[in-house]
């Protein structure tokens, strides 16, 4: 073959092969893993609610987007069923979510991997549970976890992730086995020697974000079967001295369920960035003083209420019914029963009867008294006068 | 005869020339031909004297610029979107992981193409000027270096770009390396990264690096070095031949290519140039060279795909400054920097003397110097240019070998043998495990 073939021989074989790469590259974007999952749901749909509802499965990448988590979870485009009612007892990845929990969690708010972990933007089932992958950190915490860790109800993982919002609750519905290790951290007296949650003692380490240290930060050396971080938090909370060979840490007798609760609390415990409203509990706002409570429970329930019920009190100040307006727009009512006879020459009972000017507009379009309410503000408003004059007449004296 | 064209062939070119003429004229008219010369000697397409390392080096700069602009459009270089972007990319984009793992293989494979092409030339005393005159072949040998140290570069600022553990840890390895230069050290991995740790300065300076400085200058770099190439009178093959033929009391072939234009050195009117007799050992190069470059473009394009398809681009954990990963490496070519840095390190006591300086600033330094002035010492006659390990040459080439394989055996045991603490470990041995969270 002369160098001329030779040339178009290897143009040819690889052209070939080029043309093979290519088609192998289409066939794996043309074929996804999900679509399988998508085209099996159309057909659950389809032999449970009928032709129709199976037309309105949508098809492609799902994707649910938190902006304020910045999380993109796609596991929707396989765990299709989760917002259909009627698949409640249908296999994975096809079964409805629990009600409760989403009414509370509402999907569009909170996405999917901020309670179950996981890699949301993942779109192959590998490494959007990524219990297997290397380079991903929170593997799902479903049933495959659990089963690896024996712990017996193989949901309970998650409520580590329950517990990153809920942190500061003493008991959170559901969280049964972080409810226990709480309880636990009170019993034993964690805070004699660590300090939780920014407070308690300087013996032993500081645990208020133990959950952020690195897997490859604990030592290992004294270690049998899987290197994990969970492993060894139930490992030392079993046993201390066996992982730290110095530590003072009594050993509390604590059986698998309490080593498993409490592994679950310690790893639970970061730092969040959150948005605020999602943490139950945090308030950030306008958080009134003592005083300011103390006397608005005053104007609501004092002798001057009528005058807050009825918003009188937006414009007026009641001042000897303890009423104190906001903004003072109106006279000072305490005054009402001789200022009316002054300023229109006619009674109290004469002028709400059939009032003029901007009481007029008030009482005929914003507030309505009905006989009896008039009847009411006027003893009120003659008695708060006989309060003043009388408080007039103790001051005096003393000039 | 004249013969009508259609528009095709006015845009195109025949592969199947009727004459010599014909052949010519599609190198003179065509744009994408016309830096070829009319006729093209044997010996500079064979496979054996340049193994075609050079335009295999152009080529997947191509790819990469090709790929890169794809990339460009979906990559967002912010500390907070990187990563997330290059997740997209791998799960999301139509064909996105395979088009950025062309562009990572593409990006090794050039590093390592690029220093072939440069141990070949020197193997065959290609950086030595011939016989003909307006050669400056040491010039463009050193235009090669410089292509090389930016190749590495553009590599290295690449690298940083996903922004995972792999990049965030590699970049601080090289930058701290760079920081132990004397005097200027701390300034110089200042002005890298923009502040005096890794975070979005230095990633805003690394793209821009990548996607628009660097390349650019390859691009101006890469023309330079083919303009000359050409003004050298091709490959430096064709100057053996032409030193044959004249030991055979061959009449020299005269050529007044240049000399009309006043811009040679040459004194004469006639120049005497490397040119050599043309039946005997040329070809046209349209369709020779040209079949024989679609045949390279297509195996490399073939190996690139394959290698995309079979290895991948890596993506390890967002990048974390609180969690060094054990062992921390530098990319690859670095790696025998950072053995070298390790086995310069010399512990007395409790003394440390670093080894940075040597290993990471001295050597490196001192090989680029030695490498840019080689050509200017490198005393071998003219019988030694363009001869694959040629007898005069025999010492010096000698001593390349051993600066090469020494290079080789350090970046092999730099990747492959070292593991946590870098620790020596042997194929056979496995490293520790590394611990997971759950």
């Amino acid at each position: 073959m002369n160098w001329k073939n030779r040339d178009w021989a290897w143009i040819y074989w690889s052209a070939v092969v080029l043309l093979l790469v290519t088609g192998y590259i289409f066939w794996d974007q043309m074929v996804p893993e999900w679509g399988d999952y998508q085209a099996d749901f159309k057909e659950l749909v389809a032999s449970r609610l009928g032709q129709a509802r199976a037309k309105q499965v949508p098809t492609g990448i799902q994707q649910v987007w938190v902006p304020q988590l910045g999380r993109a979870d796609r596991c929707t485009t396989c765990h299709m069923g989760v917002s259909w009612k009627g698949f409640e007892s249908a296999p994975e990845p096809f079964r409805t979510h629990s009600k409760e929990i989403l009414d509370k969690h509402p999907i569009a708010q909170y996405g999917c991997t901020v309670c179950h972990s996981g890699q949301g933007q993942a779109t192959d089932e590998r490494s959007a549970h990524a219990t297997m992958v290397d380079h991903w950190e929170d593997p799902v915490l479903g049933a495959d976890l659990a089963k690896t860790y024996l712990v017996k109800n193989r949901e309970a993982l998650l409520q580590i992730n329950c517990n990153q919002c809920h942190r500061y609750d003493r008991e959170t519905k559901g969280a049964d086995y972080i409810n226990y290790a709480k309880q636990l951290v009170q019993q034993k007296g964690c805070r004699a020697c660590h300090t939780i949650n920014g407070r308690g003692g300087m013996v032993g380490p500081n645990l208020t974000y133990i959950g952020d240290q690195s897997p490859e930060q604990y030592d290992y050396s004294r270690m049998n079967g899987v290197k994990t971080a969970f492993a060894w938090h139930l490992a030392h909370f079993k046993e201390p001295k066996a992982m730290v060979s110095t530590t003072v840490m009594p050993n509390f007798g604590f059986g698998s369920k309490e080593a498993q609760s409490l592994a679950m609390l310690v790893l639970s415990w970061k730092k969040t960035n959150f948005p605020v409203e999602y943490i139950p509990g945090a308030k950030v706002g306008d958080v009134p003083t003592p005083e300011e409570l103390a006397k608005e429970k005053q104007m609501e329930t004092g002798e001057g209420a009528f005058f807050v019920k009825k918003t009188c009190f937006i414009c007026h100040s009641v001042s000897t019914l303890g009423i104190e307006s906001a903004t003072n727009i109106g006279p000072d009512l305490a005054n009402a029963a001789a200022d009316v006879q002054a300023r229109f020459g006619r009674t109290l009972e004469d002028f709400l009867a059939a009032p003029t000017g901007t009481m007029a507009v008030v009482l005929s379009t914003q507030i309505h008294l009905t006989p009896e309410e008039r009847a009411e503000a006027i003893s009120k408003l003659k008695a708060a006068y006989q309060l003043k004059l009388e408080q007039e007449k103790t001051a005096r004296p003393k000039k | 005869m004249e013969v009508k064209k259609s528009k095709w062939d006015r845009l195109f070119w025949t592969w199947k020339p009727a004459s010599e003429r014909e052949a010519g004229d599609s190198v003179v008219r065509n744009l994408l031909l016309h830096w070829f010369p009319a006729k093209v000697t044997k010996e500079s397409l064979s496979f054996r004297y340049s193994f075609w390392l050079g335009t295999v080096s152009a080529l997947l700069f191509g790819i990469l610029a090709v790929t890169g602009v794809v990339l460009m459009f979906l990559y967002v270089p912010s500390v907070e979107r990187a990563y997330p972007s290059v997740k997209d990319l791998e799960f999301t984009v139509s064909f996105g992981g395979f088009i950025r793992a062309v562009h990572r293989i593409s990006a090794h494979l050039m590093v390592a193409v690029v220093f072939l092409h440069l141990v070949r030339v020197f193997w065959t005393g290609a950086y030595k000027n011939g016989t003909a005159t307006s050669q400056n072949r040491p010039f463009n040998w050193i235009l090669g270096l410089a292509l090389l140290l930016i190749t590495f570069l553009l590599s290295f600022t690449g690298y940083l770009l996903p922004w995972d553990q792999l990049a965030y840890w590699a970049i601080t390895v090289g930058t701290n390396i760079a920081s132990a230069a004397p005097l200027v050290g701390d300034k110089i991995r200042f002005l890298f990264l923009g502040g005096n740790e890794i975070g979005q300065n230095t990633l805003l300076r690394f793209y821009v690096l990548h996607c628009f400085f660097l390349p650019t200058m390859v691009l101006f770099l890469f023309y330079w070095h083919m303009w000359r190439v050409r003004k050298d009178g091709g490959l430096a093959c064709v100057d053996k031949l032409a030193l044959k033929q004249k030991s055979e009391n061959t009449a020299p072939v005269k050529s007044k290519t240049y000399s009309l234009l006043g811009i040679t050195r040459g004194s004469t009117v006639h120049v005497e140039t490397a040119l050599v007799a043309q039946d005997e050992h040329t070809v046209p190069s349209s369709p020779n060279l040209t079949r024989r470059l679609l045949a390279v473009m297509l195996i490399t394009l073939t190996v690139v795909a394959l290698l995309a398809v079979f290895v991948g681009a890596p993506l390890e954990e967002a990048a974390n400054p609180l969690v060094t990963p054990n062992p921390a490496k530098a990319p690859w070519y670095f790696l025998w920097l950072q053995e070298l840095v390790t086995d310069t390190t010399i512990h007395i006591g409790g003394l440390t003397i670093n080894g940075a300086l040597l290993g990471g600033m001295l050597v490196p330094g001192l090989l680029v110097l030695l490498l840019g002035a080689w050509p200017y010492l490198d005393k071998s006659s003219v019988n030694s240019v363009g001869v694959w390990f040629a007898k005069e040459r025999r010492r010096q080439n000698l001593i390349f070998l051993a600066v090469v394989i020494f290079i080789l055996i350090l970046t092999i045991i730099g990747t492959f043998l070292r593991g946590p603490y870098w620790k020596f470990y042997w194929p056979w041995q496995g490293w520790p495990e590394v611990p997971r969270r759950f």
